[in-house]
């Protein structure tokens, strides 16, 4: 029985390092915030980012599978298509899964000032928040409403550090849960940038949450790390509440990230 | 002991023929040199390099983070203009500062003076000692040295110091390059720079100078 669960474990390792040395490769990015630098023209990126959030009504996971699609050099489009499943608190609500939201995002650059190794560039982005999971009220992964969110991103990029900004505000016209949203990345790659890519990222990430008609407020903070070789990127973060106060879909606890990307 | 023989032989002209085409393949490629701003890690490389290879037949890809120069080689019988190259970064999202091509003849384009040449020639390789320390000096060195519209290439290297110059004596001197060096702040062997533009470079550039 002993030796069974040894096998077990020695084998998932080994499908983990055999993934991250074949297929670890990629984009280096924010992992929960965004930043304004794409990719050439032509480009897909087939990416998932796993989230595991525990909160006082339940434990939930959002499984998305995401497709991005740089069509200009200045614009993107993407379609991520999320699996959730939830897990209530007793009298919170019944356990089970299925599709939550669907997100359709556009992003266009329109200001890009270039240096050597460094680069500044601010976009322009809409997220589109379409009502194909159930009406579970779990917070960005399942709400049965549309929600249109239109943010201005920015970013700041050298070989040495990265900053990115993002100010935003997510519409819902259906319910009460109008947010300002604004996030704040810093990225601090641990090895020396060379070409083709082989990095290590650490990732500082803050996001504030107001949900301006019912007076609640969260900020988290999520530390993150990142791997990237070639054209594969794995990342996994914990994120934490700093302050929340008036959530009306439960308070946080933690929540747990892991992610891959893939340059097509 | 024939096998061995006959092993050997076809060993031999199989390395000799491996060669002869490597040579022949070398000299049948134009080899472009592009200083690329905004390349801000190295994803933003991979895009560069993803947008060329849509040009069948790029090869020997280098891409220096550090200084943005990006090298290619590509057939010398579908040559590729200035234009060509500095569109299709701009196209990968990034920006073009410099291009220069060394044709597979020889012929070199620069992109200030687009298609005028630099007298073939008069073209000259020579090495001089400029005193700096990283990849920002490095940066630096190569902007200065691609200012001058007579020098065809430069190249810096971090651990020697030397600076490997192509130019065209015809129309410069290498007291003239290492007086440029200076006045961005990097010493020669003969050449010193003022104290004042020596004190204004970043800290990890102030390299020691010596009396």
């Amino acid at each position: 029985m002993r030796n069974r669960k040894i096998y077990k474990y020695t084998l998932v390792l080994l499908l983990f390092i055999a993934f991250v040395s074949n297929n670890a490769m990629g984009q280096g990015p924010p992992i929960t915030a965004d930043k304004p630098i794409m990719l050439s023209e032509g480009t897909f990126i087939a990416k998932t980012l796993t989230e595991y959030r525990s909160t006082d009504f339940g434990d939930f996971t959002r499984v998305p599978f995401m497709l991005h699609y740089i069509f200009n050099k200045n614009a993107l489009v993407a379609v991520h298509l999320p699996f959730v499943t939830y897990d209530f608190a007793p009298g919170f609500g019944v356990d089970g899964s299925g599709f939550g939201d669907m997100n359709v995002l556009l992003k266009y650059q329109f200001y890009r000032k270039d240096k050597t190794g460094k680069t500044f560039r601010v976009i322009a982005k809409s997220l589109q928040n379409l009502p194909t999971g159930e009406k579970l009220d779990i917070h960005d992964m399942a709400t049965g409403f549309y929600k249109g969110y239109y943010a201005i991103v920015a970013g700041y990029e050298t070989i040495k550090y990265g900053i990115s900004g993002e100010v935003g505000f997510n519409h819902s016209p259906e319910d009460d849960t109008d947010e300002l949203k604004i996030n704040l990345g810093f990225g601090l790659p641990l090895l020396k940038p060379v070409y083709p890519v082989n990095q290590i990222n650490l990732y500082f990430e803050y996001s504030y949450v107001r949900a301006t008609e019912i007076g609640a407020d969260m900020l988290l903070y999520a530390q993150g790390i990142q791997y990237a070789r070639k054209r594969v990127t794995v990342e996994t973060a914990i994120q934490i509440p700093l302050y929340q106060t008036n959530l009306h879909h439960g308070n946080r606890k933690y929540s747990l990230l892991f992610g891959a990307r893939y340059i097509i | 002991m024939k096998i061995i023989k006959i092993s050997i032989l076809a060993s031999l002209l199989f390395l000799f023929m491996g060669t002869t085409e490597a040579t022949a393949q070398k000299a049948d490629r134009d080899n472009y040199t592009v200083m690329v701003d905004g390349l801000g890690c190295p994803f933003c490389a991979y895009g560069l390099e993803k947008k060329f290879k849509e040009l069948k037949g790029v090869k020997g890809v280098k891409i220096d983070m550090e200084t943005g120069q990006f090298d290619f080689t590509f057939p010398a019988d579908r040559p590729l203009s200035i234009e060509q190259v500095e569109s299709q970064v701009d196209a990968a999202g990034y920006t073009a500062v410099k291009t220069s091509i060394k044709r597979a003849d020889g012929t070199v384009l620069k992109s200030e003076e687009k298609l005028k040449t630099l007298d073939e020639n008069a073209l000259v390789t020579e090495e001089i000692y400029v005193f700096g320390n990283c990849g920002m000096c490095k940066a630096r060195i190569h902007k200065a040295g691609n200012e001058l519209e007579s020098v065809a290439s430069v190249n810096w290297d971090i651990d020697t110091k030397m600076l490997t110059v192509m130019y065209d004596s015809s129309k410069t001197t290498i007291s003239e390059i290492e007086e440029k060096m200076a006045e961005v702040g990097h010493d020669t062997k003969n050449e010193k720079s003022a104290s004042d533009v020596y004190e204004a470079l970043p800290g990890c550039c102030q390299y020691e100078r010596s009396n």
